[in-house]
């Protein structure tokens, strides 16, 4: 059973080294300061204001396999991207 | 009471949910950190143990709390998720020791079900992503990308509907999950996914275990080399991974903890319903699993969380008991265990029950809680307020002043109490068989008033009276010296220290005398424009002997003055404004920093910083502490220095984390206090209060004093009887190795030691409920009366239960009534001379009847039935507000003349009510188990019956506190003349070991306050980029809307520890003085 038992962690020796049992009837009362932050850091940058993407799984699912679709399109035209760029374009123009 | 209300922690949460260890503060610095609901607290390990850093209030209830390490980052970060939805990573900056929120955001879905299993908030063990389940049928994914920043959330569905746990695997290539959870069969199975962040869907993962243990809830991801994961059942523990499956079996246990020992992931420790810890051992070869071990290792608190620290020193965060910091030895104690406690933290937690009552009979209420569940629950005494324990007292009528002095300058004990009448002084010694008794010493005046009293160097001791300074050798006690007063002056007032005498005579003479070896020397004379009310030369630099500094109180123009020694140069001139002079001043210095403080003669008190080097006042603060005059005197205890400021309203003013706090002292006038540390009274004080002269010693400085009755089973319900001077408990004790697994008791208690004196058991099946002391018309006895339920596993709801009705004769439970109801009783309550039984759906009035062969019987007078279960009842007069399970509240009315109870109102809101208290006759708060409080009010003045017969909701207020109960009282004393003493409370206790106050206010304060509170907003922010108004939104399934006639006091309250350009700030958008800010909300902390 020794071994089971033996060589617990240490990361610091020092840690707990000067600690004794104190008297169970009386309980820790050491209270840390309560912390108020009045800097403006507790804001994050604004790029990292996380907000769950709005897209719906159906919608995101569907959109997903149209693209699976035309995948197999684009492996068989070569030049499909620039098609795609031109066509765009069109779009674009008609208005 | 009003709808204006003001609520605000009088005990902070200490249940503890959560609990993990890195390198939070710095690269090097090891950190527990551990959450109680909506705190954290950050320690720093040490070789002297645990050492607190921080409090942390988060605006939010936590549901996950994980450190992580970033990519090429040195020290970890700390992610937070909240129950309603909001997440944020924080970063600690060691330069300004300030909280950063590295990214933040709202995980709510516009639809979905909440989980029923709790949130679950995950990390990926490379950080590739952060996974949450809170809704079922649903993933959420936050992924980082390679620099650590985190990127746009989206859901992923996940087929499994009942989840118990989701992990992350260790050592896979793509960001890997295994879910345990349960189908439709109630067959628990694990199953494997490999989250595709680029196709935001699941993989089918490499590896699935179906056909679990039935009890299997927990899972334990294993890190490289092993990998793989442990799933923790109730009979079985089993290891498994894509290639391996080992299974032991285990003594049937619930496991509600688990904590990792080594970074390889070899051994755990658990810890189970009982708070036994096992540790937990995976046994292998070159990286193989080949088997797993278990073994007791012995009994904790039950465990709600485990961490290992360091060195075979492990933190257990409990729930239902004290918190605990354990070592784990390596040989086993006598008792085979080979957990030592070192240290215990106090948990209140769960409050499911209390009662306020006075033991004293001062007007202060004490609550006793049921704290603490099953093994761990415990009673409270729960105090406000610094207790004096009295060691002796003698009757002394018309006490003037008290010293004490030393027979030599070296002797560490004092001898003599100096005590002071108006034509008289009187000296108090202890004699050999340590009793006081009076005493001479020689060279004293004894026939005058002393002025001031103290211990000199070369063994001399200084008297002043009004006439002269004696110096009096404190071995022969024969004088060596006298300093006359000049001709046609008298010496007013005087102090001194070790070397420094300072008077001030008629006229506003200021005269200094240094002390010599047998003499006393006069240095030097001011002549100030005023009377003189006050001096202190307390010494505060660095020589303990002599003072650089005397500070100067002025009749006439109201002043404080500091004048440098020994040429009694005016240095620094303080108007106190106002027409109140200043009483009583002192030097003081707490935690290294400077203080004048000043009295008035109106019980305020003026506190000052000061400069030592300029002698310059600054931050000025007003505190009213009594409406009497106030007298200050240092004293020491526990090696640290305090103020005692006796008056009418005795206080011990004390530094905590660099700021200046007021504790009430639990006596109700005190004219004088000295510190009297003799031999037989160590660290005591002198105490001249009402005719008489008090020797005690002194509690612990704090504000809250929590004494501990540990039963060793769970008390659910708790009442005192006054005439009887007990109390009873509903409790239930669980049986390990009996058929029936619990057995439920009234106990009977005695209200001074706790102690069981008898104890009446129920039937088997049968909880008790409901427990009251009453009287009844026509009979003068008190009574307790029990509520009943018979609990039988094949029903839903129990349809039998009992009323017991008990009379405590010599110390016994003596039962004197028994009365079958239809259902369980809820609720009991005295109701005009009759009881009123809230019984299932109905509610049931009895009479007490008195039958012909003089014995008595609980009679059925009427009842009221319409709750779907009637939960919570108080009553007023003849009106009977009900909590419903899910009603919300309902206002009925008792009918004398028909004998009948009706409907008078309701509120249609379905609201699921957990306790329910009367403010005032039109008012009722209500706590439902969504963590709101609201208030409803009757509405006499409506025009219509429909509009009568409708409970106006009028204030609603977010409190993320599950309240078990309301008592009207207070924590604090009340003085009938303070503004505070006014102000009416109402105390609750909740899950999370909150004890917290509401207090009423007077509109105006209100406004006011409110005003206070919308400016705070703006200066105090929110740890985590969380909002504070949200936060306080009231929130249910149904609806979020703002908090309204409910103001957060512990906000308010933080005003105090804003330093000063923040309070100038606020001041100045709220346009009132920050020493007006100070006073009214100092005076609002002494609420609780």
């Amino acid at each position: 059973m020794g071994s089971m038992f033996g060589d617990f962690p240490s990361f610091d020796p020092h840690n707990f080294s000067q600690l004794r049992p104190s008297d169970p009837s009386n309980p820790s009362k050491m209270t840390p300061a309560t912390y108020r932050p009045t800097h403006n850091r507790t804001l994050p940058p604004p790029d990292q204001v996380i907000t769950t993407e709005a897209k719906n799984i159906l919608v995101r699912n569907i959109c997903q396999r149209a693209e699976e679709k035309l995948r197999p399109k684009r492996a068989a035209s070569e030049n499909l991207i620039p098609e795609h760029g031109s066509k765009q374009l069109r779009a674009s123009t008609s208005h | 009471m009003s709808v204006w209300n003001y609520v605000v922690t009088a005990h902070k949460p200490t249940n503890v949910t959560h609990s993990c260890v890195g390198n939070f503060t710095a690269p090097q610095e090891l950190n527990l950190i551990v959450a109680k609901c909506t705190r954290i607290e950050i320690h720093l390990l040490t070789p002297q143990g645990l050492q607190p850093m921080l409090d942390v209030p988060i605006y939010g209830r936590i549901a996950t709390l994980e450190l992580f390490r970033s990519h090429g980052e040195a020290q970890d970060f700390l992610f937070i998720a909240t129950e309603r939805y909001k997440f944020c990573v924080l970063q600690w900056d060691a330069e300004t020791s300030e909280l950063i929120t590295r990214a933040m955001g709202d995980v709510s879905d516009r639809i979905g079900r909440p989980t029923d299993n709790g949130q679950i908030g995950i990390i990926d063990p490379d950080c590739r992503l952060i996974g949450l389940h809170l809704y079922d049928g649903l993933f959420k994914v936050i992924p980082f990308d390679n620099k650590g920043q985190l990127k746009e959330a989206f859901n992923i569905r996940l087929e499994e509907l009942q989840v118990l746990d989701i992990k992350f695997l260790y050592g896979c290539s793509k960001p890997t999950i295994v879910v345990l959870y349960q189908d439709n069969k109630d067959a628990r199975h694990v199953k494997t996914y490999e989250v595709a962040l680029k196709d935001k869907d699941f993989v089918e993962g490499p590896w699935t275990q179906n056909n679990l243990d039935n009890g299997a809830d927990l899972l334990i991801p294993v890190p490289p080399p092993l990998c793989g994961v442990l799933i923790i059942g109730e009979e079985t523990i089993v290891y498994c991974s894509a290639n391996a499956f080992k299974a032991i079996p285990i003594r049937p246990s619930i496991t509600k903890a688990y904590g990792r020992v080594d970074a390889d992931g070899s051994r755990y420790l658990l810890g189970d319903h009982a708070g036994l810890l096992h540790l937990l051992v995976i046994t292998h070869e070159k990286e193989k699993v080949t088997g797993l071990k278990i073994e007791l290792l012995g009994e904790t608190s039950i465990a709600s969380t485990i961490s290992y620290l360091d060195n075979a020193v492990v933190y257990i965060g409990s729930s239902y008991g004290d918190s605990q910091l354990i070592k784990l030895n390596l040989q086993p104690d006598a008792k085979g265990s080979y957990v030592e406690v070192l240290e215990r933290y106090v948990n209140l937690g769960p409050i499911v029950d209390f009662c306020i009552f006075d033991l004293e009979r001062q007007g202060q209420g004490q609550v006793v809680t049921c704290s603490g569940a099953y093994k761990d629950g415990s009673l409270r005494i729960v105090r406000n307020g610094i207790g004096i324990n009295e060691q002796a007292s003698v009757e002394l009528q018309g006490i003037k002043g008290m010293w004490s002095l030393r027979s030599s300058t070296d002797d560490p004990f004092d001898t003599f109490l100096v005590v002071s009448f108006i034509s008289e002084t009187r000296i108090l010694a202890m004699n050999l068989e340590d009793e006081l008794e009076e005493t001479e010493i020689e060279g004293f005046c004894s026939q005058a008033q002393t002025l001031f009293c103290h211990d000199a160097i070369y063994n001399q001791l200084v008297q002043v009276t009004s006439s002269s300074v004696r110096l009096v050798s404190s071995t022969t006690r024969e004088m060596r010296y006298e300093w006359n007063a000049p001709q046609g002056y008298s010496l007013n007032v005087a102090t001194a220290n070790a070397t420094q005498v300072l008077l001030a005579t008629g006229g506003g003479h200021l005269v200094y005398l240094e002390i010599g070896d047998g003499t006393l020397t006069e240095v030097k004379h001011a002549q100030l424009e005023y009377e003189i009310s006050c001096l202190d030369i307390n010494p505060i630099g660095d020589n303990p002997n002599y003072s650089q500094l005397a500070a100067v109180g002025m009749w006439t123009d109201i002043s404080v003055r500091i004048f440098s020694l020994p040429d009694l140069n005016l240095i620094t001139k303080e108007n106190l404004g106002g027409e109140i002079i200043p009483r009583s001043v002192l030097l003081c210095a707490f935690e290294g920093i400077s203080y004048l403080l000043c009295a008035l003669g109106d019980g305020h008190l003026l506190n000052f910083l000061l400069n030592m080097s300029t002698g310059e006042l600054t931050d000025r603060k007003k505190v009213s502490l009594g409406t009497q005059p106030i007298t200050l005197r240092t004293f020491s205890s526990k090696n640290t220095t305090h103020v005692f400021a006796a008056s009418d309203r005795p206080t011990v003013i004390y530094s905590s984390n660099k700021k200046l706090l007021y504790s009430n002292v639990n006596l109700k006038e005190v004219s004088h206090m000295c510190p009297f540390n003799s031999a037989a009274f160590p660290d005591s004080l002198a105490i001249a209060k009402e005719g008489e002269l008090t020797i005690g010693t002194i509690d612990d400085i704090q504000k809250l004093h929590i004494r501990s009755i540990p039963l060793g089973e769970h008390a659910r319900r708790i009442c005192h009887q006054e005439q009887s001077r007990t109390f009873a408990i509903c409790s239930l004790k669980n049986q390990s190795n009996a058929e029936e697994s619990e057995m439920h008791f009234i106990r009977l208690l005695d209200d001074q030691t706790f102690d069981f004196i008898s104890t009446y058991p129920l039937d088997t099946f049968e909880y008790g409920c409901s427990i009251l002391s009453c009287s009844f018309s026509d009979d003068t006895n008190v009574y307790y009366c029990v509520g009943t339920a018979y609990v039988l596993p094949e029903e839903n709801e129990p349809t039998k239960g009992r009323i017991l009705v008990f009379i405590v004769e010599d110390g016994k439970l003596q039962l004197i009534v028994e009365k079958e109801t239809k259902g369980a009783v809820y609720s009991l309550n005295a109701f005009n001379g009759k009881l009123l039984a809230a019984i299932n759906q109905k509610i049931q009035l009895y009479k007490w009847m008195l039958r012909d062969d003089g014995t008595r019987e609980l009679q059925s007078e009427c009842g009221h039935h319409g709750h779907i279960l009637a939960l919570y009842v108080q009553t007023r007069g003849d009106f009977i507000v009900v909590g419903d399970l899910m009603k919300s509240f309902s206002l009925l009315i008792y009918k004398h003349e028909e004998g009948a109870i009706e409907e008078r109102a309701r509120d249609y809101n379905a609201n699921w009510m957990s306790a329910v208290e009367i403010l005032d006759d039109d008012i009722y708060l209500g706590a439902e188990n969504n963590f709101n409080l609201f208030t409803v009010r009757k509405n006499s003045e409506g025009a219509t019956d429909e509009e009568r017969g409708r409970l106006e909701v009028v204030g609603e207020y977010h409190l993320g506190e599950f309240v078990n109960r309301f008592r009207h009282g207070s924590l604090v004393m009340r003085l009938p003349d303070s503004d505070v003493g006014q102000i009416p409370t109402v105390i609750f206790g909740t899950v999370n070991g909150v004890i917290g106050v509401i207090a009423s206010l007077p509109h105006e304060q209100y406004v006011f306050l409110e005003k206070l509170q919308t400016n705070l907003r703006r200066v105090i922010k929110g740890v985590g980029g969380l909002n504070h108004e949200q936060w306080r939104s009231f929130n249910n399934e149904k609806k979020t809307v703002d908090a309204k006639n409910f103001l957060d006091g512990d906000l308010i309250e933080s005003f105090l520890d804003l330093n000063r350009i923040r309070m100038d700030e606020i001041s100045k958008a709220m346009s009132v003085s920050v020493e007006e800010l100070c006073k009214r909300v100092e005076e609002l902390t002494r609420l609780h």
